[in-house]
């Protein structure tokens, strides 16, 4: 806190010593020095804008025939030459003022100009800012469009799973889609999962089956095929004997079962487990 | 030593288990209603007559009318296998056939033979069922029924029925009544009753002993007891008014029964030697046709109390009644599968009387055959087929076979007879 004040002092400071300096350069200015030894003559003096009438007393100073009048000539042609010193003198101060002035007008106008310049710098810098900040403005705008589409997008691929995985729930396996995870295209995976339910569902032959909502459960082993690798093996049985060889004999005559040609897939369905509820669940 | 053999078996079980884990699962709801194709070779006859070998026409008769399996075409195969040895099991495959009956019959005496005989699983590829009957040449369709019990019992897990016995009344001579005896397909007929005036609903006796029914001799409708083997009879209801409708308890030792009494038509039970007569359901409106449940604690019955006929049912226990057909304003003539589960009644379905099957469990409702003038549905013992009456479009009556599957109507080959009232016997042990 005590170090930004002592800063603020200082520039403080600087300001003041710069504002003396400009007063005083201000004042020299108006009330100009004049910089010759002698003391200036005062005189009345007519301004014009031309000095034809020096030309005239350059002829009269030629005339020598007249001593009282040279005197007198003498006298005015001192005090015409003090009254064209101070003319001159004017007239050079006139000139100073005007070249002042003009320096003034000149450095005004250059102020002037440096000023408009500065605002069309300023404007072109503001057009700048303002096309940068359009353009800023509009690639946000367009970002934040993407991020939408982006966003609706992921919407869209969520809904598209959530109903798959709501259809994975009512069906034990469908088609269509091509969703790839670890490695494995599930999309294609649950399209022959689906194909090898259906094939073996048709075989099922539930009158042998009773009324009752029973499970059985079987675990085969594929062929690349299609073709069972040794028998079906039961691991859950309906209790009722007929029953547990009708699914037997559905899962053996399914045979060639639909599998994909892709190993990556066929690994994955060379093993399975296959659960029957003949009569529905509850 | 031991400690290396533990870690290698918590290995192997780490290992198994990731296995399991991996499988993929898929699940597999319902099935068909389908018919298990079956080829029955002729059997190959050594010193028999010709003719019995066509004994495989009986099994396929049997296997067919079950609804549960198909019967296939085998006159194009050239040679019959003696074994599951030289089964060419490609070309069954081929034919689509899933099993596969072989047999041959040796003539061992005089009008003596033996049936010997294999079920072979084409699937398998193997022998899954063989046996042998011992008896006479006349006895050739009877061994066939043994047979296809096996097979039967053997496949679909419920014991067959085509070694069983059926009951029905024939009019002959216009007003001539005889009660018959038959196998369950119509053949071997023997006449229990022979009656100038009508006879209705006969009942099998649960050990299929005896046979209750209703006579008109009286010139009214009255209740008689008859033993089958004998032929003794005895009048178990003559009570005032009309005596019907006789159900067998399932321990055989009473009866409901249908008297009007009173008022109008009121179920009563009855012990079977006449004694203990006491009303079941008080009501005022009619009750009738009971029909026990295979527990014995409810009577299933057909009553008019909500307006038309319906199938309602009294728990002999706590005497509640409670309304179980709601399907159709027109259902009638209930009977209750062995275990139950299903119970069998006449609708009235678009102006047509048609047998319906209503599972209990879900009440769900098969109509199993399309009418239009069907009567009397009862169960097979194995409550896989029904026997009925059906009008062959207003010019015979006949008594036909459908499977509960409603897959198969077969009608019994009675020729031109006049036939009603039919009525399965039980399976005999």
């Amino acid at each position: 806190m005590k170090f930004i004040k002592l800063e603020n002092n200082d520039e403080l400071q600087a300001n003041l010593f710069s504002f003396a300096i400009h007063l005083a350069l201000f004042l020299v200015m108006i009330f100009s020095v004049g910089w010759q030894t002698k003391t200036p003559y005062y005189g009345e003096v007519e301004l014009w804008d031309s000095v034809p009438v020096q030309k005239k007393i350059n002829k009269t100073q030629a005339t020598p025939k007249k001593k009282i009048k040279q005197k007198q000539n003498t006298k005015v042609q001192k005090s015409a030459e003090a009254k064209a010193k101070a003319k001159a003198q004017k007239e050079a101060d006139i000139k100073l003022k005007k070249k002042k002035a003009a320096e003034k007008k000149a450095k005004k106008l250059k102020k002037q100009k440096a000023i408009k310049e500065l605002k069309k710098k300023v404007l072109k810098q503001e057009k700048i800012d303002k096309l940068k900040k359009e353009m800023l403005e509009k690639e946000k705008v367009e970002r934040l469009q993407q991020q939408i589409i982006e966003q609706q997008k992921i919407e869209k691929m969520q809904a598209e799973l959530r109903e798959s995985e709501l259809k994975q729930q009512k069906k034990p396996a469908l088609e269509g889609e091509d969703e790839v995870k670890g490695g494995v295209n599930t999309g294609e995976l649950n399209k022959y999962k689906l194909l090898i339910q259906q094939k073996i569902q048709q075989n099922v032959n539930q009158q042998l089956c009773g009324l009752d909502y029973i499970t059985l459960e079987f675990r085969i082993s594929l062929m690349p095929t299609g073709e069972l690798l040794g028998q079906p093996k039961m691991t859950k049985s309906s209790k009722i004997k007929s029953c547990d060889d009708a699914v037997e004999r559905a899962i053996i005559q399914s045979q060639p079962l639909p599998l994909p040609k892709d190993s990556g897939l066929f690994s994955k369905l060379k093993n399975l487990e296959l659960k029957f509820h003949p009569n529905g669940v509850e | 030593m031991n400690k290396f053999l533990h870690i290698i078996f918590a290995g192997f079980l780490f290992f198994s288990s990731s296995v399991i884990h991996a499988l993929e699962v898929i699940e597999i709801l319902g099935g068909k209603a389908s018919q298990i194709p079956i080829a029955v070779m002729p059997f190959k006859s050594f010193g028999a007559q010709k003719d019995i070998g066509k004994i495989n026409s009986v099994i396929k008769g049997d296997l067919g009318r079950s609804g549960l399996f198909y019967p296939l075409d085998t006159r194009g195969v050239a040679a019959s296998p003696n074994s599951d040895k030289e089964v060419n099991f490609s070309q069954w495959k081929s034919l689509e056939a899933q099993f596969l009956i072989i047999g041959r019959i040796d003539s061992i005496q005089k009008e003596q033979i033996k049936v010997s005989w294999s079920l072979i699983d084409i699937y398998k590829q193997q022998t899954v069922l063989s046996g042998e009957y011992v008896g006479k040449n006349n006895q050739i369709r009877a061994i066939g029924h043994k047979v296809s019990d096996k097979v039967y019992e053997r496949l679909t897990g419920s014991k067959g029925v085509f070694h069983t016995k059926i009951a029905f009344v024939e009019k002959y001579n216009n007003q001539k009544f005889k009660l018959n005896i038959a196998d369950y397909d119509g053949y071997n007929i023997t006449t229990l009753l022979d009656s100038k005036m009508p006879i209705i609903s006969p009942r099998w006796s649960p050990d299929g002993k005896k046979i209750a029914y209703v006579s008109f001799e009286k010139e009214k409708p009255v209740i008689y007891i008859q033993e089958i083997a004998t032929g003794k009879r005895k009048l178990l209801a003559n009570f005032k008014g009309n005596n019907s409708a006789p159900a067998w308890s399932p321990d055989g030792k009473r009866l409901a029964i249908v008297l009007t009494y009173s008022t109008n038509s009121q179920i009563y039970l009855i012990n079977t030697d006449g004694s203990d007569v006491k009303r079941l359901v008080r009501s005022r409106s009619i009750t009738t046709e009971p029909s026990w449940s295979p527990d014995g604690k409810e009577i299933y019955y057909t009553s008019n109390q909500g307006g038309g006929p319906q199938i309602y049912k009294f728990n002999l226990e706590s005497s509640e009644v409670s309304r179980v057909t709601f399907e159709g304003k027109y259902n009638l003539y209930p009977s209750l599968s062995y275990d139950g589960k299903l119970l069998l009644y006449l609708t009235q379905d678009q102006g047509k009387f048609k047998v319906a099957l209503q599972n209990l469990q879900s009440n769900q409702v098969l109509k199993l055959t399309k009418g239009p003038l069907d009567e009397a549905p009862v169960f097979a013992p194995n409550g896989h087929m029904v026997l009925f009456v059906y009008k062959n479009y207003g010019k015979t009556t006949k008594i036909g076979t459908v499977s509960i599957n409603g897959l198969k109507i077969d009608p019994l080959p009675l020729g031109s007879r006049q036939v009603q009232e039919p009525a399965w016997g039980p399976i005999k042990n």
